[in-house]
């Protein structure tokens, strides 16, 4: 009688959890797809790894070597 | 674990340190198997909510964006000291130093210019397998086989026992398995081998959200950027991705394409979309406004699991490591691979892009930390 009201409870917490997910707004993937794309375009000039930086204003890519003084 | 007083309209949950109560009546009509063919018709509803809008594919849409250009990207620091796998690695707001964990118990932070290490904890666990840096630069999290999240303050004074401070903020039932600070260094978000996800307060310890949903491991979490609001995703060893809102433990959006287990989920920089790398051999794209996947980075030469995945600043380029010791990089919107690195002399386990987004770290299998620019 318990179990069955476990299995009850939970499907029921199942069933209202898809509501709320079948109910939210969507948008058409198209629509979102020119969002993404628009912020990469916009943001590529801030990428280094997109539009590379010049050598030394990349630290990691520096040739010069730190030394620590002991 | 949870105590059950079944009544007909009276049922008692005792969750960690908080107590919900329900009444709970049963409709007649409300029987399992009415619930059940309920169920089943608003998951067809959903699949079919979510097939209406896919007009298009990413990578259609992508054809006039102009390709990358060479992409060349070398190992340029090493980072060696772990006695086992690396599982885990985090970046300092510095941009500067690290903190990883491994298999051997130990947590280590790094100077990652210079690869000297700064400071290293023994965790009283093995398999160390998340580490967090703290927004303030001030203290590090981690936990593993423990079950626990523990907050060490990291000390100016190099020869201080920085296991004499440590503070125990979170308590799961199984291994942790992921840890990231929420914008401050007072709450941490933690995901679990209990299946479940908490959010805790650093100072009490306390337990202020619990998100329930999985039904598996818990392998993985990813904040949401500041500017989209309170929500992170979360993926597991249910081959589930789950976007949840942090205030009310709510799951907003479930998404279900993977084939296996989800390692890694990250999100786009804008916060409208997360990618996941999984064992399935595929790192996929879900957009959060349509509600569904729209792309899958795939090929058929890849068969072995992504294990960590992140994107470069602009959300262009996405960098995954996977089991068979490689990074491939990924043109997001076009769906193609840019490039495919080799290093690593064995699985790579943790892979993120720094904070100034000039490099990215991995760690591995292979006891060491690779800087790649």
């Amino acid at each position: 009688m318990s179990n069955n009201m476990a299995k009850i409870t939970d499907i029921r917490k199942t069933v209202e959890q898809l509501k709320l997910e079948v109910n939210i707004e969507r948008m058409m993937v198209s629509k979102a797809a020119a969002d993404l794309m628009a912020f990469c375009e916009a943001h590529a000039k801030e990428d280094p790894l997109v539009i590379p930086v010049s050598s030394s204003e990349n630290p990691f890519r520096e040739k010069k070597f730190f030394c620590a003084i002991l | 674990d949870f105590l059950h007083i079944c009544k007909q309209c009276f049922i008692l949950w005792l969750r960690e340190k908080q107590f919900s109560l329900f009444f709970c009546e049963v409709q007649p009509n409300e029987t399992l198997t009415n619930l059940k063919a309920e169920s089943d018709t608003l998951k067809t509803k959903l699949e079919d909510e979510r097939a209406k809008l896919h007009d298009v594919e990413l990578h259609q849409v992508a054809e006039k964006v102009d390709g990358l250009g060479q992409f060349i990207m070398k190992t340029r620091r090493t980072l060696k000291g772990h006695g086992n796998k690396v599982l885990c690695m985090d970046w300092c707001k510095d941009k500067r130093r690290i903190v990883s964990s491994s298999q051997d118990g130990k947590v280590i932070v790094w100077d990652a210019f210079t690869t000297n290490k700064e400071h290293a904890v023994t965790m009283p666990c093995t398999w160390v397998m998340a580490c967090a840096y703290a927004p303030s630069g001030c203290a590090v999290a981690c936990g593993g086989l423990d079950n626990k999240c523990s907050v060490y303050p990291l000390s100016l004074d190099k020869n201080e026992n920085l296991a004499a401070k440590k503070k125990s903020v979170a308590m799961h039932t199984n291994y942790l398995s992921a840890c990231s600070f929420t914008n401050s260094d007072m709450q941490i978000l933690t995901s679990s081998g209990d299946g479940t996800c908490a959010l805790w307060d650093v100072e009490s310890g306390q337990l202020l959200q619990s998100f329930h949903g999985h039904t598996a491991d818990v392998l993985c979490l990813d904040l949401a950027p500041s500017e989209t609001g309170n929500t992170f995703v979360s993926g597991g060893c249910d081959k589930k991705a789950n976007v949840w809102d942090m205030r009310s433990g709510q799951c907003i959006q479930s998404f279900e394409t993977h084939e296996s287990d989800i390692n890694s989920v990250r999100y786009y920089p804008s916060g409208d979309a997360f990618a996941s790398g999984s064992d399935d051999a595929t790192c996929r794209l879900y957009d959060l406004r349509a509600d569904r996947e729209v792309a899958i980075y795939s090929k058929e030469s890849i068969i072995f699991g992504a294990s960590s995945v992140d994107f470069s600043l602009s959300g262009r380029l996405l960098f995954g490591g996977y089991n068979d010791y490689t990074i491939n990089v990924w043109d997001v919107l076009k769906g193609t691979r840019v490039s495919i690195l080799f290093g690593h002399e064995n699985r790579v386990s943790t892979l993120r892009l720094s904070p100034d987004g000039t490099a990215f770290c991995t760690g591995s299998w292979d006891h060491t930390l690779r800087i790649w620019a």
